[in-house]
This record gives structure tokens, C-alpha cells and sequence, in this order.
């Protein structure tokens, strides 16, 4: 019974709603800068996730090809203080 | 010959090589910012554009040396492909590595140059920061990415010292690397919004 209720409420809601301007520019009675703002929505919605998730796959994918390598073993008397990242290349 | 924790012989050094170096993680993130500082200047851009009354560009606004501005574009993604190309030399240890950098930062200093004497026209027809929409907007994207054009520009040079005094490691070479295709990239994005 109580589902019911509040599936006839969401359907209710859903019947009387109207579409809401989310900004005031978004009203402009222009349809080429309606769309300016629809465009760059969705541009910049998608620049900042494809950005992060392509680091995220990079970087896994190189973790990933690390461990598939063999470990390289460098002598201590070559290696020194300094570390591998003086020499280098 | 015993064992450490992991079961590796002593006297054996584990790979100490990072997954990604600090420095190229550090850049990649510094570009990230970066594209998401230029794509909210382009957005910025697009939506002055599509509510400019009477068309774009202004009436009786200078008009932006479209096929000048090509050649320098050109230019400018030639330093990028020149600098992969010193990449793979370095790589390799070819001796020609030095000629490739510097190749690659004199096509670079050509498009400083190139857009220093077009500003320079521009401002004499009269297209300042000032004189309208679209002055405002190609002073700010175009000088922005002017901006980044000469840090890169500076750390080219940088490298190219490095690499003539044989200081230039791949930890060194490849942030340098990553902020001038990042400048090359955005450029041809803004002369397409800005200039086309």
C-alpha cells in the first residue's frame, strides 16, 4: 500500500511538472546562444572526467606493465649513493 | 646467499624506478588545470560570440589576419612534431638531438615574433583590450596562450643548456616535453574558434 502511494505521488509529480531554467542566460530568446550554453555544458562537463579518468587508466595501465616486467638488478657498486635517476637516461 | 623479506637474494637491489615520475605526474596534472583554465575561456568566448547583436565578427571591428596566422600556426605545430622527433633521437643517444631541440625553439621563437608584429597591427588598426567584444576576447585567449607560449618557450631553452652541458636526463626532458605539446595542442583549437 505504501509503494503504491508513493508511485502515484512520483507519477503525480511527474504529470504537473514543467521544465526548469536552471540559469537566468539560459531564457535568452536567442536560439544560437540557447544552444552556446547547452554546448558548453556538456563540453565542459566532460573535459574535467575525461581528463582525470584518462590519468587513471594511464597510470594503471603503466602499474600494469611493471609488474609484468622482470625486476632489473643493478649492483650496488654501479647504483652508488645517488641513485638510478642520476644516470639517468 | 640468504634472503630478504620478499625473497630476494641480498646484495640485489629492487628497481627503484617510479611508475610515473614525479615530474611528468606533476606536469600532467599542471596541464589538467591548465586545459580546464582554456576551456573555460573558450566556453567564455563561445557564448560572447553567440550573443553578439548584429553577427561575428563586430561590424566595424579590424579584421584578424586569417592566412598569416595559418603559416604561424603551421610553424608552431612543426616545433611540436620537431621536438617528438629530438625525443626519439634522445632516445636513441643520436648525435642530432641538439639540432632537433633547437630547431624546435627557433620555430617556437617564430611564432612569438610572428605574434608580437601581429599585435602590434592589430593595436595600430585600432583592436584593443578596450575597443569592443571582440578585442577584450582575442587579447585574452590569444594572450593567454601567448603567456604559455613563452614559459615554454623558456624551457625549451632551459633543456637545450641542459643538453649541451650533457645534463639532460628523460626525468628532465619529458615535463618539458608534456608543456610544450600542451602549448602546440590548445593553439589550434583557439585559431579555429578565434580567428575562423
Amino acid at each position: 500500500m505504501g509503494r503504491l502511494l508513493v508511485a502515484c505521488g512520483v507519477l503525480a509529480a511527474a504529470w504537473v511538472a514543467d521544465s526548469a531554467s536552471a540559469c537566468p542566460s539560459c531564457a535568452s530568446p536567442l536560439e544560437e546562444n540557447r544552444q552556446a550554453f547547452v554546448d558548453t555544458t556538456i563540453f565542459l562537463t566532460v573535459v574535467p572526467l575525461t581528463l582525470i579518468g584518462g590519468l587513471i587508466w594511464w597510470i594503471r595501465r603503466r602499474v600494469r606493465a611493471m609488474e609484468d616486467s622482470p625486476e632489473i638488478a643493478v649492483p650496488d657498486s654501479i647504483l652508488g649513493d645517488a641513485g638510478p635517476f642520476s644516470k639517468g637516461r | 646467499m640468504p634472503d630478504d623479506a620478499l625473497g630476494r637474494p641480498y646484495g640485489v637491489p629492487v628497481r627503484r624506478e617510479p611508475v610515473v615520475p614525479n615530474g611528468v605526474l606533476g606536469m600532467l596534472m599542471f596541464v589538467a588545470t591548465e586545459i580546464m583554465f582554456f576551456s573555460g575561456l573558450i566556453s567564455a568566448f563561445v557564448i560572447g560570440k553567440s550573443n553578439a547583436i548584429g553577427g561575428w565578427p563586430p561590424p566595424g571591428q579590424p579584421r584578424l589576419p586569417v592566412e598569416e596566422t595559418a603559416l604561424n600556426t603551421a610553424a608552431l605545430l612543426a616545433s611540436g612534431v620537431v621536438l617528438f622527433l629530438a625525443n626519439r633521437a634522445f632516445k636513441n643517444d643520436a648525435p642530432n638531438t641538439k639540432r632537433l631541440l633547437a630547431i624546435s625553439i627557433a620555430l617556437g621563437g617564430f611564432f612569438v615574433l610572428f605574434q608580437g608584429a601581429e599585435w602590434v597591427a592589430l593595436i595600430g588598426e585600432g583592436l584593443t583590450l578596450t575597443s569592443g567584444q571582440l578585442g577584450g576576447f582575442f587579447y585574452l585567449l590569444v594572450g593567454a596562450h601567448a603567456l604559455h607560449v613563452v614559459a615554454g618557450f623558456i624551457i625549451l631553452l632551459y633543456t637545450y643548456r641542459r643538453l649541451s652541458h650533457h645534463e639532460l636526463d628523460r626525468f628532465t626532458f619529458w615535463p618539458a616535453q608534456i608543456f610544450w605539446y600542451f602549448v602546440v595542442g590548445v593553439w589550434p583549437i583557439l585559431y579555429w574558434q578565434v580567428y575562423l
